[in-house]
């Protein structure tokens, strides 16, 4: 393995390339019409264009891929999170071609791919489930007999689905119908697949993940993740460890997440995802068969790069985990930068970045594919950056989060920054009271706080700026030059740029 | 020169002299730097510094940044407000509902067709943005008026989508 192709874009396919390098070996970018320019092609070591914007005829083309490859020497493929990620008919692809793929085998991704064959294998390897159907549902009446034999709230979900896309809740008999229609539709349209089914909806759970790494000859977990700062199934904010996860429960659900991947001879990085009730009992959701967007929190407190031990893996060589106990050290949290609208319900927004200063200092980490002049686009996901933190506890590493995110600058569109600022002085995300439904209960932490002081800062600034913008219209006579002093001659100087 | 500076339902007075600037009775020394080729500015107020975003988006309106949030002012001198004052049309005379994108994206269901009754929250548009379905609802009852877009149909953050009369409409 010399050279390896991403199948990806923005800050993910950066993160491999940078992994790619620090490993030796050579990257190559593809990239829709969009992104000629971008930060991962001018960071890779060869680019290749692989069609129009829209991802089906670029980013999802699997023969535009692998032709890519070819045509650059690539002789493996990273295929990033989203996207191809966990198509089963691209690893193949990817081997039939006699490329390396890094990721797990094409039988594990299958196997955990279709979640309600999962969830029968889940069972059968011991690993506890959310109590619900097994089997795909499309007639109405049907999925109602069956709703009922679960008891509501039940949770309509995508056969093959997964980030919350072809997702819906139902509380009442009456709304079932459209619930499935709607999560069957986004569901045919997102994975390609419209199967959904049903299951019990457990009240105020937490999301904890388990990050799992597999080699040829051992499996191993990397602790929990707790992602249970959710909007929509989106998830916003992410640490490492849980609050709500003792030493004894750490192992509990380890165990629980090795046997589900040893269940399907998994290898490389994989991530099982299960809720946590209030009880302490936990129940697998299903696993992601691919590196997740919030893996750098478990970097940071385990001291493991995931991809590169991705990369390794994918060579034949051993993990450089250590084959003893592991403990966290420190805490870790993960903020996603979205470009999105709190003034319009939080739906995604675009525009072109006009400035952007990235935080940095001690203990910061910023994964960002963004750039100024870069346009945010409808056509690919609203996560412009992660942000991440670690400090030595989680109370400090909060502290820190709420100074990176003082020092993060994005201008041109608008950001969920706000909300990530109000979040890190929430007393209760402080005390660790979280569970995937505070957002819904906390709508407060969505709109912008509207204090004195802002509203005299923007107003001062604002005034003073029209009124600089008013002064330099007119002709300027040398004793205003003499009064105007620096700031003055620096203003005209912008403004005739 | 004494300005208005209107921030969403409110508005400030701020008196500028030079380098002086006076609102809510309290008078600053103030200074507003430039960071070349950058839309960020340094406010100074008596020394207290505060770097926020600013750029001009017409005359007289301003896109400004608090604390990662975005801020849109209008800026109005003595002379202007009044005549605006003057001009600006009473809120009473209010034309059917219309129901605009709140996004842009991809119309994927029309719900809807016109002469339809409709009650409040009915679903009426789905729109997908960034691979979200996002289904937008009626915001009390009425009946369709006409609908604007087709199925499949870009639309652009704004756009009326449907126009809604009063149940009643004969």
């Amino acid at each position: 393995m010399k050279r390896v192709l991403v199948a990806n874009r923005g800050e993910i396919a950066l993160r491999i390339i940078r992994a790619c390098h620090e490993e030796g070996l050579e990257a190559v970018a593809v990239y829709s019409a969009v992104d000629r320019l971008s930060p991962h092609v001018r960071a890779a070591d060869h680019a290749v264009p692989i069609g129009p914007p829209s991802p089906t005829e670029s980013y999802l083309n699997i023969p535009r891929l692998i032709e890519a490859a070819a045509a650059s020497g690539a002789d493996a493929v990273h295929p990033g999170y989203g996207f191809l990620s966990e198509r089963a008919a691209f690893a193949e692809a990817v081997e039939a071609a006699e490329l390396v793929w890094i990721g797990p085998p094409p039988a594990a991704i299958r196997a955990m791919g279709d979640k309600t064959e999962a969830r029968r294998r889940m069972a059968a390897a011991g690993v506890p489930i959310v109590p619900g159907a097994t089997a795909p549902v499309t007639d109405p009446d049907a999925a109602l007999a069956m709703a009922r034999e679960i008891g509501f709230p039940v949770m309509v979900k995508a056969a093959a689905g997964g980030g919350g896309k072809g997702m819906r809740v139902v509380r009442e008999e009456n709304e079932l119908a459209g619930a499935l229609a709607t999560a069957a539709s986004e569901a045919g349209k997102s994975f390609g697949d419209p199967s959904v089914y049903l299951e019990r909806y457990i009240e105020r759970p937490r999301h904890i993940e388990i990050q799992v790494l597999a080699d040829a000859e051992r499996t191993v977990h990397l602790g929990e993740r707790e992602c249970s700062i959710q909007r929509r199934h989106q998830k916003l904010v992410e640490e490492a460890p849980s609050v709500a996860v003792s030493e004894e429960l750490r192992e509990w659900m380890g165990a629980s997440a090795v046997a589900a991947a040893e269940a399907v001879q998994y290898r490389g990085a994989g991530t099982c995802e299960f809720l946590l009730a209030a009880d302490g009992s936990y129940y697998f959701l299903e696993m992601n068969t691919r590196i997740q967007v919030e893996h750098p929190v478990t970097e940071l407190v385990y001291g493991v790069d995931l991809v590169r031990e991705q990369l390794r893996i994918a060579r034949g060589l051993p993990m450089r985990v250590p084959n003893v106990w592991l403990h966290p050290r420190g805490a870790a949290i993960e903020c996603r930068i979205t470009s999105e609208d709190p003034a319009q319900g939080f739906l995604p927004a675009t525009g072109r970045i006009a400035y952007l200063r990235a935080p940095a200092g001690p203990g910061v980490r910023w994964d960002g594919g963004i750039e100024v002049g870069n346009e945010v686009t409808l056509y690919y996901d609203s996560m412009l950056a992660k942000l991440i933190v670690w400090a030595p506890d989680r109370p400090q590493a909060i502290t820190r989060m709420a100074r990176a995110l003082d020092e993060l600058v994005i201008v041109g569109l608008p950001t969920n920054q706000g909300f990530h600022r109000r979040l890190m002085a929430d007393p209760a995300f402080q005390a660790g009271e979280i569970d995937i439904q505070l957002l819904e209960r906390r709508p407060d932490l969505a709109s912008p706080d509207a204090d004195e002081a802002a509203v005299l800062h923007v107003a001062i600034a604002a005034a003073l700026a029209e009124d600089e913008r008013r002064r330099q219209r007119r002709p300027a006579v040398s004793a205003d030059d003499a009064r105007a002093g620096e700031w003055g001659r620096a203003a005209r100087q912008e403004a005739v740029q | 020169m004494k300005y208005f500076v209107t921030i969403g339902d409110r508005e400030v007075e701020v008196e500028v002299d030079r380098e002086r600037v006076t609102v809510a009775g309290r008078s600053f020394a103030a200074t507003l730097g430039v960071l070349p080729g950058a839309p960020v500015r340094l406010l100074t107020l008596d020394g207290a510094t505060a770097a926020l975003p600013c750029e001009p988006l017409s005359a007289g309106r301003w896109r400004l940044g608090w604390h990662g949030e975005q801020v849109e002012a209008d800026v109005m001198d003595e002379r202007t407000r009044h005549i605006r004052s003057l001009t600006v049309r009473s809120g009473a005379a209010a034309g059917p509902a219309t129901l605009r994108a709140p996004m842009p994206g991809l119309v994927v269901r029309l719900a809807v067709e016109v002469g339809q009754q409709i009650g409040a929250g009915a679903g009426v548009v789905v729109l997908e943005a960034m691979k979200m379905e996002n289904e937008l609802k009626a915001s009390g009852p009425g009946v369709v008026r006409a609908v604007l877009v087709q199925t499949g149909q870009a639309v652009e953050k704004g756009q009326a989508l449907v126009e809604f009369g009063p149940s009643a409409d004969p």
